[in-house]
């Protein structure tokens, strides 16, 4: 028996196994990622090399119509880069589930009395977690080359938050195509759209300055919104605005994807 | 017992002249068979590119409005960027291939062919310059499709066609030297990670002219720049000499240097 099913025993019956459940589920995909630094560093780096690449390549395009009022690029950058590492560090828990029913150890959890619910949203606590962490990660390092939270440390706050909250719905669509194929490389393939949704909205640049069909589907992504409420605190201030498209955003995502993901879950179970 | 890939070799061996030529067309062939074979090894090399170009028009499009700018069509911009890359990955994924054969042991069975050791070079060389010129071709019919114009004629495509397979040349000697010190898939993110930023940190956003801060200091001196800026001029004006031979220079030194990197791994490997 290993570590892990044994803290899966129940020791109290009640809603109160169920929560403890949950969380040594969480505790354990948390600490797969702190032990795994490897797999979550591209997504700790890639996000600060293409906000410094664009700082310095796009730097006098603030000035171009349609371009919000900002210090400098880096400022309009961050809710790009907290968007764009939350994202892709969302595909690392994704893999992992799939790893655990490549390997089996997902059968062994199912073997054991544990709550089939917090097999998922252990996973998606992780996600969860790991988001706050990259979202509080880039606004702390980008703080010293110049980014000013115009919301102040509140903003701070709500963007970490927000990215807790993006982190737990990609999180959810990953999970739903892992349970869904039990292949980590399936997983690994939803990269390049993940890739695509991010390309295809105001992550990188404002959609005022789009044209044609890239600015309509900047206009129906909900990425943009997501992205413009995170920048939004960064540039413009503390407004309900701002928060509700940091917030409610990922939430509404969260809502689609986690549904999809316990609908995936059950479907697995019955096929059992 | 013969394989379809001794086979070819040993056919090769057999046959009187040209040993050289002929066993590395027989590697060439098996590796380009595996496009059907294993089209998910391939297939994200060809549409990343084309995805690349079609995104950074799009996103980025405004930066053609930056006083100074050569063009006034952001695709003509992008489009030789994600050609070079993706025939540069190309030869990336030659690498790749090389280190599933070196886990399986088949590369084994290469090396005990009686066939000159410079093939196994010479071999993947001619497959990366064959799954370039397919990238390059997708890449263009796509970019075309998407506006793209040769302002400098047809000797822009020859200058396009000359980046492309130089920076798949120097991705080839890069790809199968860490593969033949690392021997396994260990290698294949720093050759992914290597590749990318040596083509990122030069003018792939925007011109010397418009960058401002450290990325202007790295890109004028990177001699991918000159690569670039040869595989780019058909699309931005007349093709000229003044803007040609930087990037031929730097594709023979550092394809030399590349191959010459493969060379010495391969003895190494031959010694152990």
């Amino acid at each position: 028996m290993s570590a892990a099913t044994v803290t899966l025993v129940p020791s109290a019956p009640g809603r109160g196994v169920w929560w403890a459940q949950t969380w040594a589920m969480s505790k354990r995909s948390i600490l797969a990622i702190a032990r795994q630094p490897a797999l979550v560093m591209p997504s700790l780096i890639f996000p600060l090399f293409f906000a410094a690449l664009g700082t310095s390549s796009f730097g006098k395009a603030t000035v171009l119509p349609g371009f919000p009022r900002v210090n400098s690029f880096l400022d309009f950058s961050l809710a790009g880069s907290v968007v764009q590492g939350v994202l892709f560090g969302s595909v690392t828990g994704g893999t992992a589930l799939a790893t655990d029913i490549e390997l089996g150890f997902f059968d062994r959890l199912l073997a054991t009395p544990t709550s089939r619910v917090s097999i998922l949203l252990g996973r998606l606590a992780g996600a969860a977690a790991f988001g706050a962490f990259q979202a509080l990660f880039f606004t702390l390092v980008l703080i010293p080359f110049g980014v000013t939270i115009e919301a102040g440390l509140v903003g701070v706050l709500v963007i970490t938050l927000s990215g807790a909250l993006t982190g737990m719905g990609i999180g959810g669509f990953t999970a739903a195509m892992a349970l869904k194929t039990g292949s980590s490389e399936a997983v690994q393939g939803s990269f390049p759209l993940l890739f695509i949704a991010l390309f295809f909205s105001s992550a990188f640049f404002p959609r005022q300055t789009m044209q044609g069909v890239y600015r309509h589907v900047a206009n129906v992504n909900p990425m943009s919104y997501l992205v413009e409420g995170v920048r939004g605190l960064t540039i413009d201030g503390l407004t309900l605005g701002h928060v509700a498209g940091a917030l409610l955003v990922p939430a509404a995502i969260g809502v689609v994807s986690i549904g999809l993901s316990l609908r995936a879950l059950s479907g697995r179970l019955a096929a059992r | 017992m013969s394989t379809p890939g001794t086979h070819v070799l040993a056919h090769a061996e057999q046959a009187p002249g040209g040993t050289v030529v002929r066993s590395a067309r027989g590697i060439a062939r098996r590796s380009l068979r595996s496009i059907v074979r294993l089209p998910s090894a391939f297939f994200p090399a060809l549409l990343m590119p084309i995805f690349q170009a079609i995104a950074f028009s799009g996103t980025f499009f405004a930066i053609t409005k930056i006083p100074g700018f050569p063009t006034d069509r952001s695709i003509n911009w992008f489009l030789p960027l994600a050609a070079s890359m993706g025939a540069g990955f190309s030869g990336i994924g030659i690498g790749f291939a090389t280190i599933r054969d070196l886990e399986s042991g088949f590369f084994d069975r290469l090396r005990m062919a009686p066939a000159p050791r410079t093939s196994l070079l010479l071999g993947p060389l001619f497959a990366a310059w064959i799954r370039g010129l397919l990238v390059l071709a997708s890449v263009l019919i796509v970019g075309f499709a998407f506006g793209a114009r040769l302002e400098g004629g047809p000797m822009g495509l020859v200058t396009l066609t000359a980046g492309g397979l130089g920076i798949a040349t120097m991705g080839t000697g890069w790809g199968l030297g860490l593969a033949y010190r690392f021997r396994d898939m260990r290698a294949a993110a720093l050759m992914q990670l290597t590749l990318f930023n040596a083509l990122f940190l030069t003018n792939a956003q925007a011109p010397l002219s418009v960058m401002s801060g450290w990325l202007h200091a790295v890109a004028r001196v990177n001699p991918f720049t000159n690569v670039l800026r040869l595989a780019r001029q058909g699309f931005l004006g007349d093709v000229t000499w003044q803007d040609s031979w930087g990037g031929l220079l730097a594709i023979v030194v550092l394809s030399v240097l590349a191959l010459l990197f493969a060379l010495s791994g391969l003895r190494r490997l031959a010694d152990d």
